[in-house]
């Protein structure tokens, strides 16, 4: 009897009816509020949280279990309201359109409750069933700010919970209140004449049409992106209907349409944010305010800014030096050791010469493989993420955006694409999804190669610096200022090549400078060596592998043979670099690797360690970037793109050869 | 009622077809629904005001008819922009009488203290004025481009002129918008500007285009207290009379 019921239970739980039943929360939010951490801590998780806006640039969802009930909780890039300015907006409005969540989230930054309220008011004309997230309330107390959380969620009619999300205050709360989810209280009013168009419009939508209001305000409004979601799901005819019923209400209403909504809606924002918040007369000053502006400043900022690189520099090559030694000491030593008797005969010759060179040879799966990953560059990445977490978690990045906006408008970056650029020094295929963003093609052609090209992204620059330890700093100002002089030309040739399209409107909000919390930064490294680790082992052991095949095959000698004109003529290297050129197509730490043990072998001299890192920082984009790449600019142009790259960085590092060896080549050799 | 009024209705009537491209009878007529009349364009023909073919059923402004209509209309909207942004007034069901009772200097002066918008509220252009070709802008203007503070100034924004209902959109979604206290932070190499506790990275073209009270606690309040005697302050600019416009 009741293993009938078990069994009924457990088919009903895998019926199709049953899945589709799962219900959807969406977290939305304006960018940088805290959706990412909520997320984190409603279903235990983990997404990268970092404070600035584009951390999230792509939706991630997973099952989890609130209030015994299972539902879908999903995670989404920055939305600034409903009415779409560029695409990566559009991404999250096409998932509530098509997907229809059940529940939204809506996470508010308490210390901007204002720009937040303008995306409530949007959210509220969808009728679906809501929760606010009232974050960074610790924030806003230190600011002598108070919001009346109560009184907002009477105003809005749906739960308003206070929280402060960093430190898990609140998620209790959260999940209580997702089952009192509610509509809303729909209190903005247009005015008449509006108000019976839009009623008009509705009309015209196909009955069971979802958010019929407001798709109607929206065709009021003319969004751009609207017109292709409603093709695609009432056909073209409806669409020529609708427009001329638009058509119709706009004659009726002399003026701009537009306009006078958004004022209603901004006058509707006013009063709910006036009714709810009191504010403290007189606050002390704040460092954190003052640091901000001191990080952007003409002057004081670039000080700063190399006060962050050179500390990142000592830090990476010194601790993570250190590191490395005592790593070798203890695990890869007695390793090879162990293989060593494992197959060492007793006279001191070795058995099997086939199997220990696979194992421990110069190309060893271990060696140049698992060690490699573990003892060489898990030390680096550890050190650089943690100051580059830290960096990250005070919001220091986007003040970049200030420092190197003239530069950027030299080489055609005008508007939006500043942050993408900014961002690829973090993850350049992250930096290189947020340039969906742009409109225009030119912006984003310019933005996308210059990613890809010699930016290095932050693991890049973690063993950037560790390479340039070995010989000194002076080699690091040398080898960077190189990549940042190949990285303006390319811009301003690309500039000049690409014809002159419109231009996007620069506006960047710059997140408030907070301050680091350890644990946060350490959660997050961990989570991004951990990611490296799953990823990038695989490939170590499978390219070294490769390597000692064609080793052994002689294919890797006819490789080096033939490519010593350019190698050896042209870029001044030894020929074994062909190993770390090999290595860098299939993972640049692989390649850095193998660099690190010719440094310290003494196999590579002043300028060819220079020159080595120039072209491994520009040569091949790692896979995942050229994917993409290809997503942005479609496959063709993508490829094509890599191949450039490819192309010029053999070029321009055997260019910066010659130009070394003939300047400081002289007189340090 | 008055004569001139209505005349004058038909002649911005005229106007916003030209605007929005229609040229023909039928439109104007139903545009004005009750208060057309053939006596007033006839009237209007005669004093070649207006040009009519009523085989083709089409009437359109002529060259005089054009500077008087723009007259008109720049009277009319820069009144828009002075009630609603300054004083706070709903101008969408309103518009004014104003148009219709003021002489070209003290619209040239209004124009002046506004620091010569571009747009009225609606967006729509504002047609030049002598002042605004002159460009005089000077101590008399009480409003300034968001560009000319002192950097750590604080000042209240009057009004935006955009080149695109996007782009305004996009503003008024960072809360920069009419009424709200703007500071500007920094210049250089980028301007970053302060409103509602977030900072804000922008060009010189968007800054610029934000128009903020020189004076603000001076002006405001004098807006406050012409609205809130009927009869007194707020009578020299003329009289506002709320209107249902359409049906
Ligand atoms: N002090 C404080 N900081 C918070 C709180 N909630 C979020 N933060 C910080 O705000 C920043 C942004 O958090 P995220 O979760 O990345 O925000 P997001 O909305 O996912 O951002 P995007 O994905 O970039 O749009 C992080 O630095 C958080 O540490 C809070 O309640 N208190
Ligand atoms: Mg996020
Ligand atoms: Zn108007
Ligand atoms: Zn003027
Ligand atoms: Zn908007």
């Amino acid at each position: 009897m009741t293993g009938r019921l078990i069994r009924k239970k457990k088919d009903n739980s895998d019926s199709p009816s049953n899945t589709t039943k799962v219900k959807k929360i969406a977290i939305v939010g304006l960018p940088n509020t805290g959706k990412s951490q909520v997320f984190n801590n409603l279903t235990g998780e983990y997404t990268l949280v970092a404070n600035y806006p584009l951390t999230t640039v792509e939706m991630k969802r997973t099952r989890c279990e609130i209030g015994g009930e299972p539902y879908e909780v999903i995670d989404t890039p920055g939305l600034h309201c409903l009415y779409i300015h560029s695409e990566e907006e559009l991404i999250v409005r096409d998932m509530i359109f098509k997907e229809l969540p059940d529940i939204i989230i809506q996470c508010i930054d308490a210390n901007q409750l204002k720009q937040s309220l303008t995306l409530t008011a949007d959210l509220l004309e969808l009728g679906i069933p809501m929760v606010i997230s009232l974050n960074a309330i610790d924030e806003t107390a230190r600011k002598g700010v108070w919001i009346d959380s109560d009184g907002l969620s009477r105003l809005l009619g749906v739960p308003v919970v206070e929280s402060i999300t960093v430190n898990g205050l609140g998620t209790r709360e959260l999940k209580g209140a997702i089952s009192k989810a509610r509509r809303g209280k729909w209190s903005l009013r247009y005015g008449k004449i509006i108000g019976n168009g839009i009623s008009a419009i509705e009309s015209e939508l196909p009955a069971d049409a979802s958010f019929k209001r407001k798709i109607a305000v929206l065709l009021l409004l003319d969004d751009p992106f609207l017109a292709d979601y409603l093709r695609a799901e009432y056909g073209e005819e409806k669409v020529a209907q609708l427009k001329k019923e638009v058509n119709r209400v706009r004659r009726q209403f002399r003026g701009n349409v537009g306009r006078v909504l958004n004022n209603k809606r901004s006058r509707w924002v006013d009063d709910i944010a006036e009714n709810t918040t009191r504010k403290q007369k007189i606050t002390s000053g704040e460092f954190s305010k003052t640091f901000g502006r001191l990080s952007r400043h003409p002057v004081f900022g670039l000080p700063i800014l190399a006060f962050f690189l050179v500390t990142t520099y000592l830090l990476v090559t010194h601790v993570a030096g250190y590191l490395d030694v005592k790593l070798s000491a203890l695990l890869l030593d007695p390793t090879i050791e162990f293989v060593e008797r494992l197959f060492g005969a007793e006279d001191g010759s070795i058995r099997s010469q086939f199997w220990y060179d696979f194992l421990v040879g110069h190309y060893g799966i271990l060696t140049l493989g698992l060690f490699n990953a573990i003892v060489t560059i898990l030390p680096i990445l550890s050190v650089f993420f943690l100051m580059f977490g830290f960096l990250e978690d005070i919001g220091y990045i986007p003040n970049l955006c200030v420092l190197t906006k003239r530069v950027f408008s030299r080489i055609g970056l005008t508007g939006k694409s500043v942050m993408p650029l900014v961002l690829g020094f973090g993850c350049k295929t992250m930096a290189t999804l947020t340039t969906s963003g742009l409109r225009s093609r030119k912006e984003k052609f310019i933005a996308v190669y210059l990613i890809a090209f010699a930016i290095p992204c932050s693991a890049q620059m973690g063993i950037d610096m560790a390479i340039f330890g070995r010989i000194g700093i002076k080699a690091f100002m040398i080898g960077y200022g190189a990549l940042a002089l190949i990285e303006l030309c390319a811009g301003l040739a690309l500039n000049k090549i690409i014809k002159e399209e419109e231009r996007s409107d620069f506006m960047q909000e710059l997140p408030a400078i907070r301050f680091p919390r350890p644990k946060a930064i350490v959660t997050k490294t961990y989570y991004r060596l951990y990611w490296f680790l799953k990823e990038a082992i695989p490939i170590f052991i499978i390219a070294a592998a490769a390597l000692f095949l064609f080793d052994k095959t002689g294919i890797l000698d006819l490789t080096k043979t033939l490519m010593s004109p350019i190698v050896e003529g042209w870029l001044g290297l030894p020929r074994d670099i062909v190993d770390v050129l090999l290595l860098a197509a299939a993972r640049h730490e692989a390649a850095a690797g193998l660099t690190l043990r010719m440094v310290d072998a003494g196999e590579l001299n002043y300028v060819q360690c220079i020159v080595t890192v120039v072209i491994t920082t520009m040569f091949v984009p790692c896979f995942a970037n050229v994917v993409a790449m290809c997503k942005q600019m479609g496959v063709k142009t993508g490829v094509a793109m890599a191949v450039a790259i490819n192309m010029s960085s053999f070029i321009l590092a055997g260019i910066l050869n010659w130009i070394l060896i003939f300047t400081i080549g002289r007189w340090v050799l | 009622m008055n004569k001139k009024r209505e005349r004058d209705e038909h002649i911005e009537q005229l106007w916003y077809m030209k605007e929005g491209g229609e040229d023909s009878i039928d439109a104007l007529k139903s545009a004005l629904n009750a208060s057309y009349d053939t006596d007033i364009t006839d009237e209007l023909l005669s004093e070649d005001l207006v040009e009519l073919s009523e085989e083709n059923n089409k009437i359109a402004l002529t060259k005089k008819g054009e500077d008087y209509a723009r007259q008109l209309i720049r009277a009319h909207r820069l009144a828009e922009r002075l009630l609603y942004d300054v004083l706070g007034g709903d101008y969408e069901s309103g518009a004014c009488e104003f148009e219709h009772t003021v002489t070209h200097e003290l619209v040239d002066s209004i124009c002046i203290l506004l620091g010569h918008p571009r747009a009225c509220p609606h967006g729509m252009p504002i047609p030049e004025g002598e002042c605004c070709k002159r460009s005089s802008r000077t101590a008399q203007s009480s409003v300034i481009p968001l560009v000319e503070l002192e950097v750590g100034q604080s000042a209240r924004v009057a009004y935006i002129n955009c080149k695109s209902d996007q782009q305004l959109h996009k503003i008024d979604s960072l809360c920069i918008r009419p009424g709200a206290v703007v500071t500007l932070h920094q210049r250089y190499p980028a301007y970053v500007v302060e409103c509602e506790g977030s900072n804000i990275a922008m060009d010189e073209e968007i800054v610029a285009n934000i128009c903020v009270w020189q004076n603000p606690e001076h002006l405001q309040a004098a807006g406050k207290e012409a609205l809130a005697q009927p009869g007194g302050k707020g009578n020299q600019w003329g009289r506002f009379r709320h209107r249902k416009r359409g049906r």
